[in-house]
């Protein structure tokens, strides 16, 4: 197969998800295309050094992460978050149905609150590419590591889905409630 | 395993069954079946799960990024063909700044024992005695396919991994208890063979860092160095066409 070939069918199988993850890191549309782009451009100069075309996914999402980490040094923040206390038990979330019934643009939004550190294992989790061992091999952080990052994802993703639940509920003005009349 | 460690392992499954045959997860899954609460926390927590991977999946990235990448990596593609990472200008400039600083320590290398150590013969004496041959493994063949391409002139540096090249199966021979690697290359139509010793294993032995060109016993014989070999190439078909390929 020619490597042209092997390139656009890279692009077709991996641009999809690599700039999703990519709009959770960076929480812009413009650069996240930037970053995907950036991506395969690596991949053009570099990785017909990649042996195992196999591996091509897990090196592709590992580079876009460590280009992002590239553009946004940011070790010190990374540290203070991973010293925070325990997860809080059972934080508020809402219900499965009020989830399924969100706008998937809010979803990805809420999903950007969280912090960064655990932004990345959460997004590529919910991705559903990886294994939490690719994710930890990526991340170059123990498996261990990993679980307890996804669970304080997960936390913090509760807590800001129901944030922007309650805020999307109170956008909702009662028809007799007096800031309506205002308007009318 | 208690209740609150099968959590914190489950929150790991993934909501599309992808992780059913890791048995990380075997004994978390078990217990569900046989605890009514963790069951329930369980299915809930798949339920989100997979609720956000859904949303997750409904983003779409812009129109046109796709062509984008394509297009870009045709360029990106076509230049790096174009040149390689050792003939990239700062690699360059690093290496030539590297080439000064061993030219001067090669003016003050002592030079008692380089009377007694003769690569170029040695290498000549291999050459017109051995066959051309082949190289072994993917990393000799990369190599002599460099060596072999027309436009590559060998003194501005070639991309040598002594230990893996040497792993990867590439013709070793002995001289002076030190190994030395062979490959084999055509070019235009002629026969060269390639001779690779690491500086290291002949701190005594000077060596320029341009070709040298001698004509020995009918053969021709270019040597030089770069910071951590030393090259001596010999062509049993003149010297013209040795001189070419420097």
């Amino acid at each position: 197969m020619e490597a042209g070939d092997i390139f656009n069918q890279l692009v077709d199988a991996h641009y999809t998800p690599l700039f999703r993850f990519a709009l959770s890191l960076t929480k812009n549309s413009s650069d996240a295309g930037d970053l995907t782009q950036q991506t395969f451009f690596i991949w053009a100069k570099q990785g017909h050094a990649l042996r195992e075309e196999g591996k091509a996914k897990s090196w592709l999402f590992t580079t876009l992460y460590r280009e992002f980490l590239r553009s946004r040094r940011r070790a010190e923040r990374v540290t203070a978050l991973e010293d925070l206390g325990p997860v809080e038990a059972d934080p508020p979330a809402p219900a499965v149905d009020v989830v399924t019934g969100m706008d998937a643009g809010l979803v990805v939004e809420a999903l950007q609150e969280v912090d960064e550190v655990y932004r990345a294992p959460l997004t590529l989790f919910y991705m559903q590419e990886l294994s939490y061992k690719e994710i930890a091999d990526m991340l170059e952080v123990p498996i261990g590591t990993v679980m307890s990052r996804l669970s304080r994802g997960k936390a913090q993703l509760r807590a800001a889905l129901a944030r922007k639940e309650s805020g999307a509920r109170a956008k909702v003005v009662p028809f007799d409630a007096p800031a309506a009349r205002k308007l009318s | 395993m208690n209740n609150v460690e099968a959590k914190f392992i489950l929150q790991g499954y993934r909501p599309n069954g992808a992780d059913a045959g890791d048995t990380t997860f075997s004994t978390a899954l078990e217990q569900t079946r046989v605890d009514p609460a963790l069951h329930d926390w369980f299915v809930r927590e798949q339920a989100f799960d997979s609720a956000i991977s859904a949303k997750l999946g409904q983003i779409q990235p812009p129109a046109g990024l796709r062509e984008a990448i394509l297009a870009g990596g045709r360029v990106t593609s076509s230049d790096s063909t174009q040149r390689r990472w050792w003939q990239q200008p700062v690699f360059m400039a690093a290496a030539a700044s590297v080439a000064v600083l061993f030219a001067l320590s090669l003016a003050l290398w002592p030079r008692t024992a380089e009377a007694k150590i003769d690569l170029a013969g040695f290498a000549l004496a291999d050459a017109m005695h051995g066959e051309a041959h082949d190289g072994h493994g993917e990393d000799t063949a990369a190599l002599q396919a460099m060596l072999s391409a027309p436009a590559n002139q060998l003194s501005r540096g070639l991309p040598v991994d002594f230990e893996a090249l040497r792993k990867a199966g590439c013709r070793t021979v002995n001289f002076a208890d030190q190994p030395v690697l062979e490959v084999c290359f055509k070019r235009n139509g002629a026969w060269f063979h390639c001779y690779i010793a690491r500086r290291a294993d002949f701190p005594a032995l000077a060596a320029a860092l341009t070709p040298r060109l001698t004509d020995r016993n009918g053969a021709s014989i270019a040597s030089w160095a770069d910071a951590a070999h030393l090259f001596v190439v010999v062509s049993k078909t003149g010297r013209a066409p040795l001189e070419r390929l420097l």
